[in-house]
């Protein structure tokens, strides 16, 4: 492969495509310094090396990075390397815009294929991450590589495949990190729960499945289940109906909202589908339970 | 066959047992509820997940192993944690989340009224130590700082009676819940006039009282139907979890004494008198008019170790808090006997019993250039251990203590079990297999069912099979170092204060996420 480099607004290949501000691969042949500078930016960078050994600080911390290793950065975070020193070896690397949303979470823009949900989805695992290194992932190597190859062919339909390996990228690092289960390493799985509940509470009407549950917190998912079961007394999909339940009631409590709001704002497909689990836990059916609770028994 | 249900509402969820006649467990199910700290100081509970979540728990118990072999419920008895609060409106409708008992709001009215005469007659009369976790204190900071949810309050309930509530429509507090509540009188056994005054409320808005072998009501239909129990089935309203902790180890009687450690810890008595504290460092809670649970709390328990472990602790693996506990437990073990000379004061939370001092905190002392790593592991434990024994020792002036048992997940650790037995030298007895609290409960639904004649009977059919014995050589060495920690402990409170002050004065608080 031979070095090169693409930025938004200065290489004519990236015209089309406003969320990939960067492309580049490097081969550094001795050590430099003053090169590899701290900076901050607003896109993620995907970093992923080919040859040789990198010392690099993300958010401050050291990271050694080794050939087939990823290094990943988000949004804000400081990267660089001490004094700019840039060791030998190669290495490519992708800047991609994602769109931000008030509640701090990213999502990949318009020009994603993902569904609104999985994207939703991977934007939320990927700022969870809490360790910027996916090794072992020659994968990544190989699609940015592929995506280089599109946007410099200019063949028939290449715009619609650098957006494909774009989502094919997001979708592999997601999948790397829940497999090494590093996202959260587990370490403290009373403080990983309570972050769980409050991202599920957040999000209540999202369709969770147990497969987006173990990834936002960085598990397989069948340790997972194990986890949760062992920690909290349920299954982690009856867990989240418990919380579902919780929220219906408060909600049932208010005169204002209709049973059918309060069924899909706490994530049932329906109204019916609410009132079956609601009365197969309670007894009552839930207009029941609303006349109850506001007529002052 | 008839069984008895024990449902023990706690500080991280619900545990749920069923037991047979004989008191042998058939099954027991646990769920858990979340605290949200949303400010700091704040410690809160949703009183619709832990209802949902009781329910949920009392439904797949009762469906997966008490239906299908046929066992009738005879009784359903409740425990729960002790000193939270929950406001709900006219509806019976909850204003907010409970407040439970680790919540600090209130305390710079702790503070005001605990050095006040009117905080001395108020300890005397309630058996409620003037702290921040005091309901009465909750209610005032309420009044005070969050009006509206004040004015618009018809009940204060706690989480308990809500629970209560919502299954039998009845609004109802047990004389142990509501004598730490720091608003009941335990001599008279009505609400103190004084405390009602002080917070701001009337006894209209406090739920009914009842003796812990009081009914409950009876299960609405639609709970009966959805748990598939008859209407008759009799609902007891039970105890607190600290009374029902010292029932369930058979603490009745002269002589004895039960040492509770989870995150935080306690040493608990029993007997027919309150203990008069002119320090106020005891609490004395209700069981039955007859029958008083008294003892002091200390904040440091086990979640100190815990933390030790997160600090501390071997990280390389995947990491679990409990494995690497175990392995620091395993280190400690090389280490002799008193940690040559290395003192560790636990005062990491502030101090409740006996000290009760906020602002107490933290060190380790002694050190000299022989110590290691190693020494500093088992220093944190045998400091968080000599608290409990100086507990113990204060209240051994007025209690003549011959033996002890120990319950809660941090005490029940061998190693720590041990060490106890030789800091008090006397033996420890503990029962391993199941919680104290939930066959505390069910001692009590026994006497009420006539299966025991007294609560005395009950409590002295208890048997803890597991002894641990005092190594008289080893208590020599914790005594003399006891000597050294216990002076430390009151001679630094000068400094306690100074270094607290200058935390708060240069500890830039972080904004809370």
């Amino acid at each position: 492969m031979i070095p090169f480099m693409l930025q938004h607004g200065k290489s004519a290949e990236l015209r089309l495509f406003p969320h990939l501000l960067e492309l580049g691969m490097r081969k550094n042949g001795a050590i430099l310094l003053n090169t590899f500078l701290t900076t901050v930016t607003s896109c993620i960078r995907i970093y992923y090396i080919i040859e040789g050994k990198f010392e690099w600080r993300i958010n401050h911390q050291p990271y050694f990075f080794y050939p087939g290793d990823v290094a990943l950065i988000l949004p804000g975070v400081p990267f660089g390397s001490d004094n700019g020193t840039l060791e030998i070896g190669s290495f490519t690397w992708i800047h991609l815009d994602m769109q931000k949303l008030e509640n701090g979470y990213i999502i990949p823009g318009k020009w994603s294929g993902l569904s609104d949900s999985e994207g939703a989805t991977i934007g939320k695992m990927l700022s969870l991450t809490s360790s910027p290194v996916l090794s072992r992932f020659s994968e990544a190597g190989k699609i940015l590589k592929c995506i280089h190859t599109e946007l410099t062919g200019h063949e028939i339909g290449y715009q619609t495949r650098v957006n494909h390996q774009l989502d094919e990228l997001l979708i592999k690092m997601i999948r790397h990190m829940t497999q090494q289960g590093q996202a959260h390493p587990g370490r403290d799985f009373p403080q990983t729960f309570m972050r769980l509940e409050a991202l599920l509470r957040e999000d209540l009407s999202h369709q969770w499945t147990v497969e987006e549950m173990a990834a936002l917190v960085g598990l397989g998912t069948t340790l997972f289940t194990e986890k949760v079961k062992s920690y909290s007394g349920f299954s982690p999909i009856n867990y989240l109906i418990n919380i579902r339940i919780s929220e219906a009631i408060k909600l049932l409590k208010r005169p204002d909202i209709s049973v059918t709001d309060i069924a899909l704002d706490t994530g049932f497909y329906s109204s019916q589908h609410f009132a079956t689990t609601f009365k197969k836990l309670t007894g009552y059916r839930p207009s029941e339970f609303r006349k109850n609770h506001l007529s002052n028994e | 066959m008839k069984c008895i249900v024990t449902i023990e509402l706690g500080t991280n969820g619900v545990r749920i047992f069923a037991f047979d006649l004989d008191g042998r467990v058939i099954a027991s199910m646990k769920g858990y509820y979340p605290s949200f700290h949303t400010e700091p100081d704040r410690t809160e509970q949703d009183p619709e997940q832990i209802f949902i979540t009781t329910l949920y728990v009392m439904k797949n118990l009762l469906n997966e192993h008490i239906h299908p072999k046929k066992y009738k419920v005879a009784c359903v008895c409740f425990s729960a944690a002790m000193h939270s609060v929950l406001a709900v409106d006219k509806n019976g409708n909850p204003l907010g989340n409970a407040i439970t008992w680790s919540d600090n709001r209130a305390k710079k009215e702790a503070q005001e009224l605990r050095s006040s005469a009117l905080g001395r007659s108020l300890y005397a009369a309630t058996g409620t130590p003037i702290h921040p976790m005091s309901p009465m204190l909750k209610i005032a900071w309420m009044r005070n700082h969050d009006k509206e949810r004040f004015r618009q309050t018809s009940k204060f309930l706690s989480i308990k009676s809500y629970i209560i509530q919502q299954l039998t429509g009845e609004y109802l507090m047990d004389y142990s819940i509501a004598s730490a509540t720091g608003l009941l009188n335990i001599h008279s056994f009505n609400w103190e006039a004084d405390a009602l005054q002080y917070a701001g409320i009337t006894a209209a808005q406090l739920p009914g009282l009842a003796p812990i072998f009081g009914s409950a009501g009876k299960l609405k239909k639609a709970y009966q139907q959805s748990l598939g129990l008859p209407a008759d089935t009799k609902i007891l309203i039970g105890s607190s979890d600290g009374c029902l902790a010292t029932l369930g180890d058979g603490v009745k009687g002269e002589g004895k004494a039960t040492i509770t450690i989870e995150d935080s810890g306690a040493v608990r008595v029993m007997g027919p008198a309150v203990l008069k504290d002119e320090q106020m460092r005891f609490f004395n809670y209700v069981l039955t008019e007859e029958c008083y649970v008294s003892g002091g709390p200390t904040n440091n328990g086990g979640n100190i170790f815990e933390w030790f472990t997160r600090q501390f602790g071997d990280f390389t693996n995947p990491f679990d808090v409990e494995q690497s506990m175990q392995q620091l437990i395993e280190e400690a073990s090389q280490v002799p006997v008193g940690s040559d000379g290395l003192l560790f004061l636990p005062y990491l939370l502030g101090e409740r019993a006996p000290l009760w001092n906020a602002n107490a905190r933290g060190a380790y002392f002694g050190l000299n250039i022989k110590h290691e790593r190693k020494h500093f592991v088992r220093a944190a434990i045998e400091g968080i251990l000599y608290e409990i024994y100086s507990i113990g020792k204060t209240l051994s002036e007025q209690r003549n203590i011959k033996s002890l048992s120990v319950n809660g997940s941090f005490g029940t650790i061998p190693f720590c079990t041990q060490l106890i037995a030789d800091m008090f030298n006397k033996p420890v007895r503990l029962r391993r297999k199941f919680h104290s609290v939930s066959f505390g409960a069910w001692l009590l639904s026994a006497t009420e069912m006539g299966i025991h004649k007294t609560l005395d009977q009950a409590a002295r059919t208890v048997e803890l099979p597991d002894v641990y014995k005092p190594n008289k050589q080893h208590h020599a060495v914790y005594a003399d170092y006891f000597t050294v920690f216990e002076k430390l402990s009151t001679k630094l409170s000068d400094e306690f204060e100074a270094i607290s002050n200058l935390q708060h004065k240069h500890t830039v608080t972080k904004a809370f996420s």
